[in-house]
């Protein structure tokens, strides 16, 4: 085990980490079509060691919300827990939601699956259409409207 | 321990920017002694987000446009609680220009005269005519892509083709043509070819995060290495405090701070301000003297005063085809100048610009964006819901022009203060009745033209907060020393050797995004310098 790997499960006990990924997969499922992974199945342990240190103690609150019985629950009812956590702490809920978004749409298989190419955009770059300029002729038959009383 | 009395320079800038970075490089052939102090750092382009997989969350921290949420030791703090609009900004070398969007617009002839033409404001003591041969050297130094011909400006000739349209500049543009609406590829900073060493922009997307491609043009890869190798020094990490003066009232230097912190003085036969419509006001209040108790060249009163941003709205389309929204120079595609004049028929007087956008879409930032409007559910739905909407629109900006008001202003926050106790600008800013309608009737007309070009869902509003790039307006041009801080080529009515040469010399905004304008005044500024250094002081 490398030091990356233990720097980024210290924060959270096994029963933590079972939950966090309950929660994940009940904010961010798998697609129907499997293109898309589940949020549980990304490093969200090790982004939130990184990215969200300050949220680490309110999470661990928020994980003690949900019981071991919410990770076996169908999505359904795990959708119906989340709601009514939702309404009940919305700022703690937003926090959450936008670390498991932001740890979701910046994983190279993610951006895969929407079509933006893996990794970061240098230096790989994109190709643009350069557009058609014939759709200027309208604009080019009409008068110049710059205001020329201007001295 | 301070330290007085370094060796004496010919001409001392302050701030490495847009306009300071062009006087530097126009003066530098004076062979007089140059020295420019910045306080932020050189930017390092492999360091930018782009070059990173986590960029997106790298925007959100120590590479925001908001210098209060950065807050690398670097920047400065700017108090925003009295305003609708908040300071953005980049400090180091190439000033804002390194996160700016690159749109690259010119003042139209008509906004250096509304007093005379629309009965508001204040004419400039110098005109479009004037400043015609400066916008074209500033667009030959930065490099500047575009298509002639815009039956909206004067003739003028981009160095370098236009950047692409793409699929959202074509579908907008559509939508422009249906309504009968002026529309032009936008002249960008941005190079479409190589160009001077510099390879051509490869669509990378995020613009304002600092381009790693270097295909942007900021001055710290356009006008500093060929001023650098004429012999202008560049100081990094020093922050100047205040200006001083000698006992005829003179400026004769500037006190300063290095990266440890030490204070030193630097003596100076010219001083030349390039701090940004924020940053010079808070110098020249912070510069007094028993000569001036109100700060450095305020007979007037108005330094800090008629602070001017450019209020923005925000329309945004969703269509059912892919665009391609996150691809491509963000802010950099096409503009219309249809509402850009004074219509009676309206009101409000003068008028606004509108510049598509095609990014700020990116993946992250539109789940969040689909959170809050509750046009992305989590859960169930979700991926589907995103599939719609990621790639699939197209923004409008409506760039609203400001008119100067005594109580828009730059004043020193009594108690914040930035890591070397140097005083923060506090910004009291209202947004006024003129600009609220302008504001609203651009909202409504992008929206026009989004449902024109077959948006299926159209929303929008303004002004928006984080939005103060363009800082204008606090130290004001003007032939009469009782209403104007700098005469007509940015020399100070009040000390002989000090100019100012950022947009805080603006006398009224336009309404377009002004570092062209900026870049071009300091160009005109600096050439007059040179014609004038037999007799610069009197």
């Amino acid at each position: 085990m490398n030091d990356e790997l233990i720097a980024s499960d210290a924060p959270f006990t096994d029963a933590q980490r079972v939950i966090l990924g309950a929660l994940a997969d009940t904010l961010v499922p798998a697609s129907d079509d499997g293109v898309m992974p589940s949020a549980k199945d990304l490093d969200l342990a090790g982004y939130l060691a990184r990215n969200a240190s300050d949220f680490l103690a309110e999470l661990a609150e928020v994980l003690a919300r949900f019981d071991d019985g919410f990770v076996s629950e169908p999505l359904d009812a795990r959708c119906e827990r989340m709601q009514a956590f939702s309404e009940a702490e919305p700022e703690s809920f937003g926090r959450l939601l936008a670390e498991v978004y932001g740890c979701y749409y910046q994983d190279a298989r993610v951006l895969e699956g929407i079509g933006v190419g893996a990794g970061p955009p240098f230096p790989r770059g994109n190709t643009v259409e350069p557009g058609d300029l014939s759709l200027l002729d309208p604009v080019l038959a009409n008068p110049t409207n710059w205001r020329r009383d201007v001295s | 321990m301070a330290s007085r009395d370094r060796d004496p320079v010919d001409v001392l800038i302050i701030g490495a920017g847009a306009s300071g970075a062009a006087v530097a490089w126009s003066l530098a052939e004076t062979r007089m002694r140059i020295v420019c102090m910045e306080q932020g750092d050189w930017t390092n382009p492999s360091e930018y987000p782009t070059n990173f997989p986590d960029w997106e969350q790298r925007l959100t921290e120590r590479d925001h446009i908001d210098p209060n949420v950065r807050a690398r030791p670097t920047d400065y703090p700017i108090n925003n609680d009295d305003s609708p609009i908040s300071v953005v900004n980049f400090n180091g070398v190439g000033g804002g220009t390194i996160l700016y969007a690159a749109h690259f617009p010119r003042l139209h002839p008509s906004d250096f005269r509304v007093k005379s033409l629309d009965g508001v404001a204040d004419d400039w003591p110098v005109d479009y005519d004037a400043l015609e041969p400066y916008f074209a050297e500033n667009d030959r130094m930065m490099g500047v892509s575009g298509l002639a011909g815009d039956p909206s400006y004067p003739p003028k000739q981009p160095p370098l083709p236009p950047l692409p349209l793409g699929r959202v500049g074509e579908t907008v543009a559509r939508g422009f043509n249906e309504l009968g609406w002026h529309w032009w590829p936008a002249d960008s900073a941005i190079i479409s070819r190589p160009y001077e060493g510099r390879d051509q922009c490869k669509n990378l997307g995020p613009c304002t995060s600092g381009c790693a491609q270097g295909a942007k043009s900021s001055t710290d890869i356009t006008y500093w290495p060929v001023a650098l190798r004429s012999g202008v020094e560049l100081r990094t990490r020093c922050r100047v405090r205040e200006i001083t003066v000698n006992a005829d009232g003179m400026a004769d230097g500037v006190w300063y701070y290095d990266e440890d912190g030490e204070e030193h003085h630097q003596r100076a036969e010219v001083v030349v301000l390039a701090c940004n419509g924020v940053g010079t006001p808070r110098i020249l209040l912070n510069s007094t003297s028993p000569e001036f108790p109100d700060g450095l060249a305020n007979s007037s009163g108005l330094v800090g005063k008629n602070l001017m941003f450019h209020p923005v709205g925000f329309v945004q389309g969703l269509f059912e085809e892919r665009l391609d929204s996150h691809m491509g120079p963000q802010g950099c595609c096409m503009l219309s100048n249809e509402f850009y004049e004074t219509d009676p028929e309206r009101d409000f007087v003068r008028g606004y610009m509108m510049q598509i956008v095609r990014g700020g879409v990116w993946p992250w930032s539109t789940a969040m964006l689909g959170a809050r409007s509750g046009t992305i559910p989590w859960g169930p739905g979700h991926h589907e819901a995103f599939a719609r909407r990621f790639d699939h629109t197209a923004n409008i900006g409506i760039l609203c022009e400001d008119l100067p008001e005594e109580h828009n202003t730059v004043t020193l926050d009594p108690e914040l203060v930035d890591s070397d106790g140097i005083p923060a600008p506090k910004i009291t800013y209202t947004l006024s009745e003129n600009s609220r309608a302008m504001l609203d009737h651009g909202v409504a007309r992008a929206k026009e033209a989004m449902l024109a070009a077959g948006a299926i869902e159209v929303t929008g509003g303004g002004p928006a907060r984080q939005a103060g790039w363009h800082l204008l307006g606090t130290a004001r041009m003007g032939d009469d020393p009782e209403t104007s801080v700098v005469n007509s080529w940015g020399r100070s009515h009040d000390v002989k050797n000090l100019f100012i040469v950022d947009g805080s010399i603006f006398v009224t905004s336009g309404g377009v995004n002004p570092t062209s304008t900026i870049q071009a005044l300091a160009l005109y500024i600096a050439d007059t310098m040179k014609k004038n250094l037999a007799n610069l002081f009197d």
